[in-house]
């Protein structure tokens, strides 16, 4: 048998409805972690980052790998989609492009293959590319308890570094992201050291245009605060106005005095601050395409 | 559940078994089943070392490859799961591991065995991959012996020889 010890010692549940899974999530609240896809939370258990007495794991539950694509309903990922079945998801490649460029760049192909897009959202790194891409894009967090399912916007879902608007009791069923109209355009960018890196810095934008007129838009950046964030300020300037050089050169400056990035193994503050506005202003070319 | 009995179907072979809850799929096939071909290295799914092929019907091959580190034996029962010890038959190399000889694309060896099983992967989705996307399916796997090179090449002489016997 095992002679070295990995991860510490749990005790395993695998529900096998979601039912059943909000019922453990409420017996036990913060004594337990729950498990998808095992790419981040396996990585904290064998850090010692957390110590749950119990491991919720989703993946017997089944049917939870959906993602489906309605006029009326928009995107919805149910919570084990992986990020593999995303990009392989020709409808999402085209009418969530920023989503998808997220989920592309994610790790690695293994990664990919096991890591959940809803997982991603939930991890709430700063740098987590599906954050950043998902605050562009606008939507919602699907929570179920006990006491039923609620909806909490991703606008309001990232509070603070690692912390988001979940319950202990509650679980992550699926992510809601809304329509998309024909004129409504997004992209996602990163810059990383090699590809396979975390983001020093990421920014994705969704664009509804008029021609060159920008009618709304909604602009995020990764990597340069404790969690992902709309740059509100871009906005203003952005919407309903024509998209020029020199509006871009100005949103653009505008970007790198509103992040607030920090020093890290990855990048400097500095450097964060310089690139943001640079690659805001890329993101918003690659979602027009000039 | 602290400890759970489950069944592994590792290169075909069939292990009926009993696993604690907190060990992951690399701990199971190489201390329990003393399957050492299986590298435990990073722990944390950055080095690839312990990449393993697992079948899955969603994808166009039939299989899929994860980091075995990452997966909680536990929830694996009934998963059928293929390491690069399974690749020889009968005495005779996969093209894979004949490439990786020829070419010298071994130096210590200890990544050796989830770089083949990452390249398998790789040209059984695409025989014909070109160089830029070998080198971009290769993310993940990491050789700190930095003989890339020649394990790009092995790859492209393996899928030579795998497109010529399709």
């Amino acid at each position: 048998m095992s002679n070295s010890r990995i991860l510490p010692e749990f005790e395993l549940l695998a529900p096998k409805t979601m039912s059943e899974a909000v019922d453990m999530a409420a017996r036990y609240g913060d004594r337990a972690t729950v498990l998808a896809g095992g790419t981040d939370v396996i990585i904290m258990l064998e850090k010692n980052a957390v110590k749950p007495e119990y491991v919720i794991a989703l993946g017997e539950i089944p049917d939870l790998d959906y993602i489906t694509y309605s006029k009326a309903d928009g995107l919805t990922i149910g919570a084990l989609a992986t990020a593999y079945q995303l990009v392989q998801d020709k409808k999402v490649k085209k009418k969530y492009p920023a989503l998808w460029q997220a989920a592309a760049s994610l790790g690695s192909p293994q990664i990919r293959n096991a890591a959940t897009i809803v997982g991603n959202i939930l991890r709430a790194s700063p740098s987590g590319d599906c954050c950043c891409a998902m605050l562009a894009l606008g939507g919602s967090v699907v929570l179920e308890s006990t006491s039923g399912r609620r909806e909490v916007s991703i606008d309001d879902f990232f509070i603070d570094y690692g912390k988001i608007e979940r319950r202990e009791d509650e679980i992550a069923v699926e992510l809601k992201l809304p329509p998309v109209e024909d004129a409504s355009t997004s992209a996602f960018l990163r810059m990383t050291r090699m590809t396979f890196d975390l983001s020093k810095v990421s920014a994705a934008v969704s664009l509804q245009m008029s021609g060159k007129k920008c009618k709304a838009v909604r602009m995020a950046m990764g990597a340069v605060a404790p969690t992902a964030i709309r740059i509100k300020k871009a906005e203003t300037m952005l919407e309903g106005v024509t998209i020029t050089e020199k509006l871009l050169s100005d949103v653009a400056a505008t970007v790198s005095r509103q992040v607030k990035p920090i020093d890290d193994v990855r990048s400097t503050a500095d450097y964060r601050r310089e690139v943001s506005g640079v690659l805001a202003k890329r993101v918003i070319k690659a979602a027009c395409n000039v | 559940m602290k400890k759970r009995a489950i069944t592994l179907f590792i290169n075909g072979d069939e292990y009926n078994i009993t696993v604690d809850a907190d060990e992951t799929l690399t701990q199971v096939i190489r201390n329990q089943l003393n399957l050492t071909d299986l590298k435990h290295c990073c722990g944390r799914g950055e080095c690839g070392a312990c990449t393993v092929q697992v079948e899955d019907d969603r994808y166009p091959t039939g299989k899929k490859i994860i980091n075995s580190c990452l997966s909680l034996a536990a929830m694996m029962d009934g998963k059928r799961i293929y390491t690069v010890g399974g690749l020889e038959k009968g005495g005779t190399l996969h093209p894979v591991q004949e490439a990786f000889v020829e070419q010298g694309a071994v130096q210590c060896g200890f990544c050796s065995g989830g770089m083949i099983m990452k390249t398998v992967d790789i040209l059984e989705n695409n025989a014909k991959a070109g160089e830029a996307e070998i080198r971009e399916g290769l993310e993940g796997n990491i050789c700190r012996c930095t003989g890339y090179t020649k394990i790009v090449e092995a790859a492209k002489q393996a899928g030579k020889v795998m497109a010529a016997g399709k």
